[in-house]
């Protein structure tokens, strides 16, 4: 089934900001942040240098999101000094922090892995005299201005709310919806469940919610075999970002299963799927690139000692089978794969030759 | 009827073996504050015998509110095992409610916030509404976090909370929310959890938040003042909070500027109202642009346009900041605090104009000695102040060295009789107003 919205242009997909911050800050919208002429000339004499830790670097965020870094840092000729791969292991990440600590960079952008296992080792980094401006999410107990300069996030309370909404025209009145949840202590996924949560809880109270939880990637795909098996009349999953998401797709399919699935983040395998008009009928979309170009201008903002806000966030935007190329392009600032291109010509034919039987 | 207050007061605490409960709660208190931590310790700063206090050590490690934990400082001979308190026993469940937001949180023993989360929430949505709202919130976060069985319940409610007349009591009103007016909120949320709860003013949280965790760690003396649609502050005098007679000390929004009430000028609503205007007649170029891009204005685009340099946004909450300092100025003569914290969604949002138009008034109409260390400063705490001086409220309560006598002996808070009889009387109360009137139900 081709879904038309009609009257809705692509572009005019942006959604407001609906998350507040970790310590209950209202966002200031990331593109509010521009440095003046004056503050380019002085942040271009001073030849700052970065590092910045990530939890991974090879997921499809991850590269988008140093690539605005890069390019911003670039342009106020800043130099990204030191790119830190975490693989997911907090021992590594609170390693990365204590060594930077007393390394010549001015400053580090960081994704806390977890809560409060990481928490002291940002705190320290501060107190070296480094500037700190933390990715989506900052561990409790943190403050804004001792601890850290600013957090810069897209709004994932937002995100949920707009997975919820899209899978909703594919739950049945009285039926059943999965949550595909992640099992550890992380701010962004939890606020894009407490978010699907209460939309479902608002405009379906209909909908029976269901849940299973995975630790690992590994584990993901399972899970969502083991909630369909559980839930007779499952009629829809919700799964906190791409990469379980695909996960799932994949175990659904080799058991015979097909459901409508929303997810968070707009990756290369599910824009193929969704091309395909295969499981995954919406995603609301991180803009990773103008993340990092948001804190890398954060970033140098707070180095000049100017006032930053604590909470910085960007606005998701949803993306449908319909207009997954050009969402692609926003996205990820990049023409889309020709393999996805192909996909949505081929589909878009074989649903107009059907329409013409 | 001094006699008969003090009685029922007792009600369902053990007395013969007061002396035992007192003991165990004088160590547990000793240990948990970090006062003595080595049995030598306890027993010097207990003046208890050291029998005693292995016999009653050995029991809180029984009921699982002690451990031990690593090696001490060695002060001649073997080095001694230290006492820990087990802050993971229990969880406290906290949270705030204020005009336009929730905040909800999990704590520790220690009034330590593990997880807290934040959404957008109208209070006229009704008290039906925002008790659903935090029993799933709360719900998700205990099973989601797997933190332990809560012991209590901190909440922070916009405006003054009274005082209740006896331990584990409700408040019977909200004053400050009309339409909340005989809603047992605070009862049905206790009854939800099963847990006994502790309520307190939005402004008293945030200041024991601030001086807990914030910038008044460590400090005795501190006003904090919240700028929302209200304006109101807390004091920390000595180290211990002020509540007032009635509790509800601290509405400095009610002193008069001319023939206005200061909050009516200074509030939230009154910049976002002189904002708005001034983006309709030109007289804020940035404000007429993000009123065209956005349609409505509120009082952070305002802070966030005086931060980019507008000069009517810095001239309007440099205007709001004097206003407000005159109000606190006699209030610094009065209690010569060493930190005042602004917090609220004015301060956030208002930047460097605010807070110098504050610390001028302030400054010009104190007392050289009353000024000459006072610092004045933006909160960074946010929303979070909230929670943690909830979390602080509940700790306070169920460790006051009275309740826990009750309690110690029985390993938990939830097992005090007092408490118990209390839950057993909010349940009949609340079914019986459930129940059809009996009696007169038509044939």
């Amino acid at each position: 089934m081709n879904i038309k919205i009609p009257g809705q242009t692509p572009g005019d997909t942006a959604m407001t900001i609906a998350g507040l911050g970790p310590h209950g800050e209202r966002a200031v919208p990331a593109d509010q942040l521009q440095l003046t002429e004056t503050n380019a000339a002085e942040v271009r004499a001073r030849r700052f240098s970065v590092a910045v830790i990530l939890h991974t670097t090879t997921s499809d965020w991850s590269k988008q999101e140093l690539a605005g870094i890069a390019a911003t840092l670039g342009l106020y000729s800043a130099a990204l000094v030191e790119v830190v791969d975490c693989n997911f292991d907090v021992n590594l990440q609170v390693a990365a922090l204590e060594r930077l600590a007393r390394e010549p960079v001015d400053a580090v952008i960081s994704i806390p892995i977890g809560n409060a296992r990481v928490a002291e080792a940002h705190r320290a980094l501060t107190q070296s005299g480094r500037k700190l401006v933390l990715l989506d999410n900052a561990p409790t107990g943190l403050l804004p201005g001792t601890d850290y300069a600013s957090v810069v996030s897209t709004d994932n309370f937002g995100l949920g709310q707009s997975c919820a909404a899209m899978l909703s025209a594919h739950i049945p009145q009285g039926g059943a919806a999965g949550i595909l949840g992640y099992g550890i202590d992380f701010f962004a996924t939890h606020e894009r469940e407490i978010a699907f949560r209460k939309w479902m809880g608002t405009n379906r109270p209909d909908v029976t919610l269901v849940r299973e939880r995975f630790a690992d990637l590994d584990g993901a795909g399972p899970a969502a075999l083991t909630m369909v098996e559980k839930t007779p009349g499952l009629s829809g999953i919700f799964a906190v970002w791409d990469v379980p998401a695909m996960k799932a797709v994949r175990v659904l399919a080799q058991h015979g299963i097909d459901l409508p699935i929303t997810t968070v983040d707009l990756g290369n395998d599910v824009a193929l799927d969704m091309a395909r008009h295969g499981m995954i009928k919406g995603v609301g979309a991180q803009l990773p690139h103008d993340q990092g170009s948001a804190a890398a201008r954060v970033t140098l903002a707070a180095l000049l000692g100017l006032p930053v806000p604590p909470w910085v966030a960007l606005a998701g935007r949803e993306v449908t089978p319909s207009d997954v190329i050009e969402a692609y392009q926003v996205i990820w600032h990049l023409p889309a794969p020709k393999a996805i291109i192909d996909s949505v010509r081929a589909a878009t034919a074989a649903q107009d030759a059907v329409g013409e039987d | 009827m001094a006699e008969e207050k003090t009685t029922l007061r007792s009600v369902g605490r053990p007395r013969s073996v007061d002396a035992a409960q007192a003991s165990l709660a004088l160590l547990l208190n000793l240990v948990r504050t970090g006062a003595a931590t080595t049995r030598q310790e306890l027993e010097r700063r207990s003046e208890l015998g050291r029998a005693v206090v292995a016999d009653r050590l050995a029991t809180m490690i029984e009921l699982g509110l002690l451990k031990e934990g690593e090696l001490g400082q060695a002060t001649g001979g073997r080095a001694p095992r230290q006492m820990r308190f087990r802050q993971d026993a229990g969880s406290l469940l906290v949270s705030a409610i204020d005009q336009s937001s929730i905040a909800l949180g999990i704590a520790d023993l220690n009034g330590q916030l593990l997880v807290e989360h934040h959404e957008a929430a109208q209070l006229d949505a009704g008290p039906e509404a925002i008790l659903d709202r935090l029993a799933t919130i709360f719900d998700w976060l205990l099973r989601e976090t797997e933190k332990p069985a809560p012991w209590g319940i901190g909440l922070a409610l916009p405006g003054p909370i009274e005082k209740p007349a006896a331990d584990f009591e409700t408040v019977p009103v909200l004053q400050t929310i009309q339409s909340w007016q005989g809603f047992p909120f605070l009862e049905r949320l206790s009854m939800r959890f099963g847990v006994p709860i502790f309520a307190r003013s939005g402004v008293q949280t945030m200041t024991m938040g601030e001086a807990k965790a914030g910038g008044g760690r460590g400090l005795s003396d501190i006003i904090y003042v919240k700028l929302g649609r209200s304006i109101s502050a807390g004091l920390i005098s000595e180290g211990r909070l002020h509540r007032g007679a009635q509790g509800a000390a601290g509405m400095i929004g009610h002193s008069r500027v001319g023939d206005e009430l200061l909050e009516a000028v200074a509030g939230a609503d009154a910049i976002a109202r002189e904002g708005m205007a001034a983006a309709e007649d030109g007289r804020s170029p940035y404000l007429t642009q993000t009123l065209a891009r956005q349609g409505e204005l509120s009082v952070v685009d305002i802070g966030h346009a005086a931060q980019l340099g507008d000069l009517f946004c810095v001239e309007l909450l440099g205007r709001c900041g004097r206003l407000v300092g005159e109000a606190l100025a006699p209030l610094t003569n009065l209690v010569n605090p060493s930190l005042i914290v602004i917090g609220g969604v004015v301060a956030e949002s208002g930047g460097d104009s605010l807070l110098a138009g504050i610390r001028e008034a302030v400054y010009r109409q104190s007392h050289p000695m009353v000024s000459r260390d006072l610092q004045i400063v933006r909160s960074q705490m946010g929303a979070s102040s909230g929670l943690v001086g909830a979390a602080q409220v509940v700790v306070e309560e169920l460790f006051a060295p009275a309740t826990l006598q009750g309690w110690i002996g029985l390993g938990s808070p939830l097992r005090h009789p007092e408490f118990q009889k209390r839950l057993e009387r909010m349940m009949a109360s609340v079914e019986a107003k459930a129940a059809p009137p009996a009696g007169r139900v038509a044939p």
